[in-house]
């Protein structure tokens, strides 16, 4: 047996958990938002999440794609048990978080590690940065001080810093030194899981460049399963194993990267493609026409979210939600998939 | 591939000096803050070493000397430089020792708000659906009170004195203080790194003291370096209606209040209290603006 | 003669000797043409074009041989006449739609406002050409948008809105600073669509400032790649794309990941040099895997048959087209296709 498998099957509880690497399953997660609108009209119900589902493998990487109001971000803070779900289940390692107590929870937050998108905000402005990696360890395990610091330095070469750096504040780095050091501190307590929130959205393509080989780097190292949000889709290409496209809090295809890329059957999918720009750009490819913006959350289209947008929208788009169904090998929500194989 | 002898491309960390090198930098800057500064640490000395450098003690009366003007006036006395008051008590002594008065009665009137108005206003940042508004309720009730009137019942209430003083003038702060806190730490809250410290596991009061607060003494310090001066002026006014300390011991306020009719006669007895009030509070005030100016940019600088 | 020219441009904020954020530039567009800017953060791509529109306050200062626009000097103009020019023949958008747009103000109010400085009309002449603008940038119920205010319109909205209010006065050249780079990849599309249409419909030179090669390699026809303040690199597209002739622009497209074909991106180690950071030689040098003993010396922009590259040994320079350096008193001001085809 190969030693992760050893030591995922050591820490599952029973024996129905069956492996097989998992280390995320995420049901139906749903997340409801109140809004309350003044005194005298009712609260309106915000769906930033509508029954997600999804596995997730040690050493994977699963891409969510979508733009701004597709419930990426929620998602984001479902998986990190930030906020609770309004509805659905995930299994952390084979823990049920919902069902664990205190303790246990505040093991499994420990499984769930995050790095944000805006590397300005994410390190606090006040404190070193050595104390600020060292702070994870300070609160979950029992180490000496001087065994922690090794460790913080340990960490920091390996995303390339240098020892001096643990003296210094976050305004003295670059944005690219800081999304290094925003991952160091999520890798320091070695989680299962790691969401990237557009971790390299906000920097340049050569420091972009670093960060995602950084990225694959300790994703081979340590085994770790990576949630990657983004809207760069030649970045999703280069990193994602699986892709998965999401749309006004539902998911609308999801597949792995080859077949994605290489024919699309939602046509979100394909309007997302046509409108990524290119370095070559090829001019036989049809271009889709992008029509409309994206609907306002709190008065979600009945029937298909997406038809007011689509080209082959038909009455039956209009009144039938479709469901996420399994159509050779993927996954689509899609009435008429079948029609672009 | 030979290697060139160009200076490397260094990186950004190898330039910065310490946070304070880069706060005493941007606050030296601003001359009329540390011209502040300068006459406050003169005041602080006067204070911390009265009973030296003062050249007669604040209560002795020289009888022969009743209402000796100025050196510098006719009549005047190398003796008591600043002249005596009505009872004949050197007004030099009696204005370094009320510097102590003075700054005492700041210092304390500043830190017993502050604390207490820090922790009020982290708990009503960090809960704002329960403990939040019922407090923000007390100190708006608070606020609307003209604070002076305020200090003036409370003392009233307790009775006169040093002590009371204080307490009514840090009753009076409290609310900017847990306004400003809970302002700050709503504004932080949402950030990433709090989110980060979550995640990490951090629980409420690390939250509260070791992420948030840091972040948020920048106005809190300002304020506090500027409720220190309207704390002066709100015990000299105390003192000045006879509520607030009592003579004879040598406080500003009390100091002007008892010379109130020797206006014509004596000007200096009435005149130099004043001054002593005046240019004690304008520096502290131009030592706030300028800590505002070093602190609230740096906050906003993003590399 | 080109819609604008500038030859030698210098922004250094500072004395005299503070080096310099912009060093150098030289620039030409005609109308109807579509030049991209390419660099990264701290290349001085978008501080040019704040020089040209005369947004650099003091203590910036601006040199240069020639800055002008349709054959007036950028540089001595002043006051009214200035006005006149920035904002009606030569206009701007910029990056963040949020923030271009005043909040208080609805989006009639603020588009009237321009209408009324530049066109001189008003009233309801002036409102029904707000109205003509939002349809132009293909905004959906234009008329009720006229009353809505910033905050309530999303970001594409706001950029379209942007878009209205910097070609309100009918400019001839365009500077859309980043303008996609805070919207959503459909959105982008869009936008650069209607960009893109607007300038051929108009007949508008547009200069797009830009960090995304992709964008570039869809909209643009000539192409300054910047680094550090200098323009390293010029050429059209897609001859810059498929060869590159600077190590750095080499180097970008390698990092780029739909170029790659292997797991890891190819990178550069270091970062770009801030102002005070420079070395004396070829600013690429501590970073450039093929630099020699000779760029301790600053190249100079020479000029190819495809384009210009500021390097003394550049890639994908084929023998017969060797870079022509030319002497000192011969050096062109202008890239060869600025001439139409003259060498």
């Amino acid at each position: 047996m190969a030693p992760s498998e050893a030591t995922v099957l050591a820490r599952s509880t029973t024996p129905e958990q069956a492996p097989e690497h998992l280390v995320l399953e995420a049901k139906g997660l749903t997340q409801h938002y109140q809004i309350s609108r003044g005194l005298f009209k009712d609260n309106a119900t915000v769906k930033a999440l509508n029954g997600v589902s999804f596995d997730l493998q040690a050493g994977r990487t699963l891409a969510v794609v979508g733009e701004s109001g597709c419930g990426k971000s929620t998602l984001a803070r479902a998986l990190t048990l930030i906020e609770q779900p309004t509805a659905g289940s995930l299994v952390i390692g084979g823990q049920d978080v919902a069902n664990a107590d205190a303790a246990r929870r505040k093991e499994l937050r420990r499984e769930v590690q995050m790095v944000f998108q805006n590397p300005y905000a994410s390190l606090n402005p006040r404190r070193k940065i050595g104390d600020q990696l060292a702070e994870p360890l300070q609160i979950n395990a029992s180490l000496s001080r001087t065994e922690r610091r090794e460790k913080v330095q340990a960490m920091m070469q390996q995303v390339g810093l240098r020892p001096e750096h643990y003296q210094r504040y976050p305004h003295m780095f670059s944005g690219g030194q800081r999304q290094r050091i925003a991952v160091a501190r999520a890798m320091m307590l070695q989680p299962k899981v790691l969401v990237a929130d557009e971790p390299t959205s906000a920097l340049d393509v050569s420091i972009q460049a670093q960060v995602l080989n950084l990225f694959m780097d300790l994703q081979q190292q340590y085994r770790t399963a990576y949630v990657f949000i983004s809207h760069n889709l030649s970045v999703v290409r280069h990193i994602a194993d699986e892709v998965m496209v999401m749309y006004l809090g539902c998911i609308v295809e999801k597949t792995s990267r080859d077949l994605l890329f290489e024919r699309p059957l939602h046509p979100y999918t394909q309007m997302l493609l046509s409108a990524t720009p290119s370095l070559h750009p090829d001019p036989s490819k049809p271009r889709i026409r992008i029509q409309g913006e994206l609907p306002n959350p709190l008065d979600p289209p009945p029937g298909c979210v997406f038809h007011r947008r689509c080209p082959y929208a038909t009455e039956k788009c209009k009144t039938e939600v479709p469901a996420l169904r399994n159509v050779e090998a993927r996954q689509v929500a899609c009435h008429y998939a079948e029609n672009f194989l | 591939m030979t290697t060139v002898n160009t200076p490397a491309a260094q990186d950004p960390s190898a330039l910065y000096p310490s946070p304070f090198k880069e706060f005493w930098h941007a606050f030296a800057r601003n001359k009329g803050a540390l011209g502040g500064l300068i006459f406050m640490v003169i005041v602080v000395f006067c204070a911390l070493f009265a009973p030296w450098v003062a050249p007669h003690a604040p209560s002795e009366q020289f009888r022969d000397f009743m209402l000796t003007p100025p050196l510098w006036l006719d009549g005047g006395n190398s003796q008591f430089p600043l002249g005596t008051d009505e009872l004949g008590r050197d007004l030099l002594s009696r204005l370094i020792h009320g510097a102590r008065l003075s700054l005492l009665i700041g210092l304390a009137s500043v830190v017993f708000s502050l604390i207490p108005g820090i922790l009020l206003g982290l708990v009503a940042g960090f809960s704002p659906n329960r403990a939040g508004p019922v407090i923000m309720r007390l100190m708006d009730i608070m606020l609307a009170l003209p604070s002076l009137l305020l200090a003036v019942a409370i003392v009233a209430i307790l009775g006169p004195g040093l002590i009371n003083t204080v307490v009514a003038i840090a009753i009076v702060s409290l609310p900017s203080y847990v306004r400003l806190t809970r302002a700050a730490v709503m504004g932080e809250l949402h950030r990433d790194y709090v989110t980060a410290s979550r995640l990490a596991g951090a629980g409420t009061l690390r939250l509260m003291f070791v992420s948030v607060l840091p972040n948020c003494m920048a106005p809190l310090i300002v304020q506090a370096t500027l409720s220190f001066s309207s704390a002066i002026l709100d015990a000299a006014a105390l003192g000045f209606l006879g509520l607030g300390v009592q003579p004879p011991t040598p406080e500003w306020g009390t100091m002007l209040a008892s010379a109130r009719d020797y206006i014509e006669r004596a000007w200096w007895v009435v005149t130099l209290p004043g001054l002593a009030i005046l240019f004690t509070v304008l520096a502290i005030n131009l030592m706030g603006d300028g800590l505002r100016d070093a602190l609230d940019p740096r906050l906003k600088v993003q590399s | 003669m080109s819609l604008l020219e500038i030859q030698n441009l210098s922004v250094r904020f500072g004395g005299t000797d503070a080096p310099p954020v912009v060093e150098g530039l030289d620039l030409t567009v005609d109308q109807g043409e579509i030049v991209a800017i390419v660099g990264e953060s701290g290349s001085g791509k978008s501080v040019t074009m704040m020089a040209v529109m005369g947004l650099i306050d003091h203590p910036g200062r601006i040199t240069a041989d020639r800055l002008a626009f349709d054959g007036q000097d950028l540089l001595s103009l002043k006051g009214r006449r200035r006005r006149h020019l920035i904002g009606k023949e030569l206009s701007m958008v910029f990056q963040d739609p949020m923030t271009a747009l005043n909040p208080s103000y609805t989006v009639g109010f603020q588009l009237e406002e321009v209408i009324r400085q530049h066109l001189g009309l008003k009233g309801r002449a002036a409102r029904q050409r707000a109205l003509e603008l939002l349809e132009k940038v293909e905004i959906p119920a234009a008329a009720s948008r006229l009353g809505a205010y910033p905050h309530q319109l999303s970001g594409g909205m706001s950029q379209r809105v942007a878009i209205a209010m910097a070609i309100a006065a009918e400019p001839r050249l365009l500077i859309a600073d980043e303008p996609t780079t805070a919207l959503d990849v459909t959105i982008q599309a869009q936008i650069m669509e209607l960009l893109v249409n607007l300038q051929r419909d108009e007949g508008m030179g547009l200069i797009l400032i830009t960090h995304d090669l992709a964008v570039v390699a869809e909209t643009a026809q000539r192409v300054v790649v910047m680094y550090a303040g200098q323009a390293v690199e010029k050429g059209v597209v897609p001859t810059l794309f498929d060869a590159p002739a600077h190590p750095y622009t080499e180097a970008l497209l390698a990092a780029i990941p739909e170029h790659s074909q292997t797991d890891r991106l190819h990178t550069l180690p270091g970062i770009v040099p801030g102002r005070y950071d420079r070395p004396a030689g070829c600013l690429l040098s501590p970073r450039c895997p093929y630099v020699q003993p000779r760029c301790q010396e600053r190249p100079a922009l020479e000029p190819y048959d495809r384009g210009a590259v500021r390097c003394f040994f550049p890639r994908n320079v084929a023998p017969g087209e060797a870079p022509v350096v030319l002497p000192e008193h011969q050096r062109p001001s202008q890239l060869p296709e600025d001439r139409h085809g003259a060498v």
